[in-house]
Parts: C-alpha cells; structure tokens; sequence
C-alpha cells in the first residue's frame, strides 16, 4: 500500500481523501463522456480526430487518479449518475444533440476545466506529496485544455459579439447553476451520490481545506476565463452575482 | 483584449466602503426569483472575484461634450484596508491596472485605498498608453473651496480661525497644509508618526506660517474651529470639539464615528463634487450604488480623471506624495469648472447639510 501521503494516517483523512479521489475520478469520466459525444458534433475530421483525443487525456486522468487510489487503498466511489455530475452531463448531451460544438465546447473546457483547475491546484497543494503532485500536475494538463478553447471562442465572439455572449449567458445559467449548487458550503440539491456518508465538505478541513475558499477560487479562475474570452466584466458580474449560493 | 465595448475616455478603479453596500449591491442585481443572499454569503463569495468592469459611465460636460468611462471595482474587502491585508490588497490593485490597460483606457483614476499604488513607485505604469491619476489634486481642491464655502456659510473668519488638519503628512493632507498655511490664522496638525509631522511643521514655520503639531489629536480638538479629517483611518472620536466648529470629512472610508453627523456644529463629506451636465451608469445601478442626498454627486479624485479626459490630457497628474502645489489645486479646480463640476452641495450621513441663517442671533 502506498503511504506515501502522510495525510492518510487518520480515518478522518482517510474518508476525505477517498471522496476527493472520488469526485475527481467521476469528473474525468464525465469529461472524457463529453470529449466522445463532442466528436459527434463535428464534421471537420482534423476536430473529431482532436476530440477523440481529448477523450482519451480525459480518460489517462481517471485512470491516473484511479491507479494510484487502488495502491493507496483508498475506498474510491464512481458515480456517473449522482445529482450533480448526472445534471451537467444531460446539459452538455441536450447541447451535443442540437450540434452546439460552442455550448458544448464551453461547459466541457471552460466550466468544467476552470473548476478541475482550480480545485486540482487547491487539493494538491493540501495534500502534498505523491497524492499533491498527481492533482497538481494533472491541473497543468486541464490548463491547456482551458487555455485551447479560449482561442476558438475568442474566434466566435469576434464573428458576432451580441449573439455569442447571449448564447454563452445561457449555458453559464443552464450548467454553472449545477456547479454552483454542487459547491455551495450546504449542496443545494442533496446528496451528490459521490461522498461516503454525509458530503466531505463539512470534513475538508481535515486535509487544510475549506469548501468557501475552493470554491471561491474556482470562481475566480472561471471570471477570468470569461474575462480571456472577451466577456464584458459587468456580464459576468451578473451572471456570478445571479448564480445560487 | 477583444471587447464589445467602444473606446473608452477614462476609468475609475476603486472599491467599496461598507459591506451594506456590497450585500445591497449584489442583491439588486439578483432576480425575485433568484433570491436575496444573507451578508455571510455575499462575503464568501465577493472578494474572490477578479477586478473586473461593473457598469459604463458617461459624463457631460458644460461644454456639451461627452466622454465615456468604466468603473473596475477591486472587490477590495472594506473591513480589511490595514496593513494586515497589504499584500492581497496591493495585488487586487494590479489586477485592477491591468484590466484598465487591457481595455486601452486613456487616463486611470486610482480611488481611495488604491491610489496607494501610485503614492509610491511608478516605474511599473511606463509600459503601456495608459496614465494614471490619484485624484488628490482635484480632492484637495474641493476640500479646501469647501471649507472657504462652509466658512463663508457659517460667519468664520478664516484669517482668525484655527484649521486642524488629521492626516495632515498625508497626499491630501499636505495639499490642504500648503493651501491654508498662508490663509487662515494657525494650523493645527495631526499624524500617527512624529518624525514626519514635526518635519512637516518645521517646513510650515519656516515658511512663516502658525502652526502646532501633536500626534495626540485630543489635545488639539479643543483649540479647532475648523477640522479637516484626511487621515487612512475611520472611527476617529471627536470629543472637545468646540460646539460650532466647522468639519469636514473627506476620508473613504469616513474618518470619523457614524454618530458624528448628530453632534452640533456643521459636519459634511468634503472631498466630492456635483456635474452639471450630468452622468449615467450602465447598467444603472443607481438605485443601490454611490448613492447621495443630491444628485450627480462624485468623488473628487474620480472627477479628476473625467476633467483630465475632458482636456485630453493624458497625464500622470497627481502622483507620488507631497507634489499637490497650490497652483494644480487652482489649475485642476479652475479646469473643473469650464465642464461644469463644481464643489457638491454639503451634505452628511443624515442628508444635506441645512443652511444656516447668515444673520447670527448670537
Ligand atoms: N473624497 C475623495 O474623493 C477622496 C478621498 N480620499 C481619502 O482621503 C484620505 C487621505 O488620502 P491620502 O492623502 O491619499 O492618504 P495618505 O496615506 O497619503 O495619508 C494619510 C494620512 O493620515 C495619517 N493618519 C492615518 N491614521 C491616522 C490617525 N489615526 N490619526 C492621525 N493621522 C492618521 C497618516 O499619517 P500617519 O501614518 O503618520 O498617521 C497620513 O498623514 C483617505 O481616507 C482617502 O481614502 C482619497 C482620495 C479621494
Ligand atoms: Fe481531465
Ligand atoms: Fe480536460
């Protein structure tokens, strides 16, 4: 068994750390789901192939987090179809069904990767060691993904400003109100399907966590992505003061 | 950065003074539907957001010209501008410069907490078109047209009166030292650290001006008719204060207690002016936001960049520390008049100031 990460040593961490494994795994199994479906929208070959791709970096990161659980001997919990992970994957197939390669393009690489980003970053630099180096150095793989698609929705917004931030407004709402639920300090919509028992959350502090501060700073990474696209500060003002909390 | 938004004029960074007015801020822009936040909600998420643009701002001259503006709020926390916070404060700051120079904006002002960047080293602004301006040069200039006016309102003679300054080694506070040394009959100054206050007074008597320097502000309160309160501090007391002296509050956050509008005497937030021709915010959140007793009220040092972008003048023009002449005072208060902007009617937390009979009964 690996023991690498001295945080492991108490049930308490124990727990939290399986669930932050958890959560994570789930995540890249939604995002490489996503990466597949996001193939189908495209009809340039040369994009389908990179799709395909991105699917298969999405699916080396649940495989990392995966392998490294079994040798830590965490208790890992894959649930594709918990409240939340479930809500976002609908929002992106209803988009992937119209053929909506921007919406689809933009919960995938910038809402989902601003909070994988974020949060990787967060929990590596809590846990530290082996555990501390996967997330982080996984994070640095997402941040190219983030940084990818900017350029193609800078691209769009230059193509037609007024309807490109009308159509990203609507996303925002139909998919960051699922993450904003999904991360408030209480989930807003029940149990999430992921955790042991009651959320970690309220245990995050074990590892030197806290729910408000990851939360907060996944927020902050996503305004500044808006920020990189283009999206004007009093749009995405709003639409971060509309969100539920 | 590839915006929507047209060329702009000017901007304004800053941060807000209370969490009232964030938690109120917030939940104006939330729908019924959305809900209302609690204030613990409202402060665990505002000070993660980055700098960012809020609304437009145009403003109208005199001279029938517009000019086009943004408002970067730093998301700054109010409760936490002491040197504790430095740091994050400085770094927000930044974040807010580049965001201004990243949306090309021709003259920057730096308003309350954050012109403590350009207080300092400006080296790091040479990079790029974009000048930037703390605004003390036109907050000192309606500070101190302010104080000539309440006096003319309030029968004092300021040639006979004692004007204590709190902050007076401070950017605005030594503009103030500078203007009234020659004007009124002894200065009273106040700071936290001596040596540079017994500097200041030592430059005030060999320039053959009265003064009295004291770093314990209780024992000059008593002797002051008028008192100008431009310190970085809040919740100063004023107890001794002569019942009928004249005080104005020119500090963001305010200087002094919340109360102090009730004592007697004639209080009012100096430091802000009044456009004639008027300005608008978009969105319009004036309903919720920089609300005054009268309208079109604005800070001085926000007016400054509006009357720089005015002119056309693109210029560095209140920076460093201790530079305020008395001839930028006239130049920047006579610049501000030609488009209409003049001292703002006196006014405090319990709404304009009334005006009081000219003829004393006394
Ligand atoms: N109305 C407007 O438009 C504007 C208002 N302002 C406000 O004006 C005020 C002054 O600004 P500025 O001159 O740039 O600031 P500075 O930092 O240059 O000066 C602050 C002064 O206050 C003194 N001070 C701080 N705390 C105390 C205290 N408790 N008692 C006595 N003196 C004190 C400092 O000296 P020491 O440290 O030695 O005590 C220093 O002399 C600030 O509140 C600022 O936000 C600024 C710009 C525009
Ligand atoms: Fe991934
Ligand atoms: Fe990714």
């Amino acid at each position: 068994m690996k023991t690498a990460t001295p945080s492991l040593t108490t049930s308490e961490t124990f727990s939290v750390v399986s669930d932050l494994f958890s959560q994570a795994i789930t995540g890249e199994l939604i995002g490489m789901s996503n990466f597949a479906s996001l193939a189908e929208t495209i009809d340039d070959y040369e994009e389908k192939m990179e799709a395909v791709e991105h699917a298969d970096s999405e699916r080396s990161h649940a495989e990392g987090f995966l392998h490294f659980a079994k040798e830590a001997g965490l208790q890992v919990n894959i649930n594709l179809e918990g409240e939340y992970w479930r809500s976002v994957r609908e929002q992106f197939l209803a988009y992937a069904g119209k053929r909506d390669f921007i919406a689809c393009l933009f919960i995938q690489e910038v809402i989902l990767e601003s909070f994988a980003v974020s949060m990787y970053t967060d929990v590596g630099d809590a846990l530290g060691g082996e555990a501390g180096k996967l997330f982080r150095s996984i994070a640095e793989e997402e941040k190219e993904h983030l940084d990818h698609s900017t350029e193609i929705l800078r691209e769009e917004l230059r193509k037609d400003a007024t309807a490109f931030v009308d159509k990203i407004e609507e996303v925002h709402f139909n998919c960051m109100t699922i993450l904003a639920q999904f991360s408030a300090t209480t989930d807003l919509r029940g149990h999430c399907g992921v955790c042991h028992g009651s959320c970690m959350k309220a245990d995050l502090h074990h590892v030197g966590l806290d729910s408000a501060t990851m939360r907060g700073n996944a927020l902050a990474l996503y305004a500044r992505a808006l920020d990189n696209i283009g999206i004007p500060g009093e749009k995405s003002m709003v639409w971060i003061a509309q969100l539920p909390a | 950065m590839d915006r929507p938004a047209s060329r702009l004029d000017f901007a304004v960074i800053g941060h807000q003074d209370s969490w009232a007015n964030i938690h109120t801020f917030v939940n104006r822009i939330r729908t019924p539907e959305q809900g209302t936040l609690s204030v613990e909600k409202v402060k665990a998420i505002f000070p993660f957001i980055p700098a960012r643009d809020l609304f437009r701002v145009t403003v109208t001259s005199r001279t029938g010209d517009t000019i086009k503006g943004v408002y970067i709020d730093t998301f700054i926390e109010p409760d936490k501008l002491g040197v504790t916070n430095l740091r994050t404060n400085l770094r927000k700051v930044e974040d807010a410069i580049a965001f201004a120079k990243k949306l090309e904006a021709p003259i920057v002002a730096l308003g309350g907490f954050t012109s403590i960047f350009l207080e300092g080293e400006l080296s790091p602004y040479a990079s790029s078109n974009t000048r930037f301006t703390t605004g003390n040069t036109l907050t000192s200039a309606f500070i101190v047209k302010g104080v000539e006016q309440a006096a003319v309102e309030n029968q004092l003679d300021l040639r006979s009166a004692s004007v204590l300054i709190i902050g007076a080694t401070g950017d605005i506070g030594r503009a103030c030292v500078g203007y009234f040394q020659s004007r009124v009959n002894n200065l009273l100054l106040c700071a936290r650290n001596k040596r540079r206050l017994e500097r200041l007074a030592g430059e005030v008597k060999a320039g053959g001006g009265r003064c009295t320097s004291a770093i314990e502000l209780s024992t000059l309160l008593p002797r002051a008719d008028v008192i100008i309160c431009v310190a970085s501090s809040s919740n100063l007391a004023l107890a001794g204060v002569k019942p009928e002296a004249i005080i104005c509050d020119a500090g963001y956050p305010k200087n002094l207690f919340r109360d102090a509008a009730d004592r007697p005497g004639f209080l009012f937030h100096g430091g802000m002016g009044q456009v004639e021709g008027g300005y608008r915010f978009e969105p319009d959140y004036t309903d919720s936001f920089y609300q005054y007793p009268a309208p079109d009220i604005i800070h001085g040092c926000i007016l400054e960049a509006m009357v720089l972008a005015f002119e056309k003048r693109f210029e560095n023009y209140s920076s460093g520390r201790g530079n305020i002449t008395v001839e930028k005072v006239e130049e920047i208060y006579r610049l501000s008049l030609k488009h209409g902007i003049a001292l703002a009617p006196f006014f405090n937390d319990n709404g304009l100031c009334p005006t009081r009979p000219k003829v004393s009964s006394i």
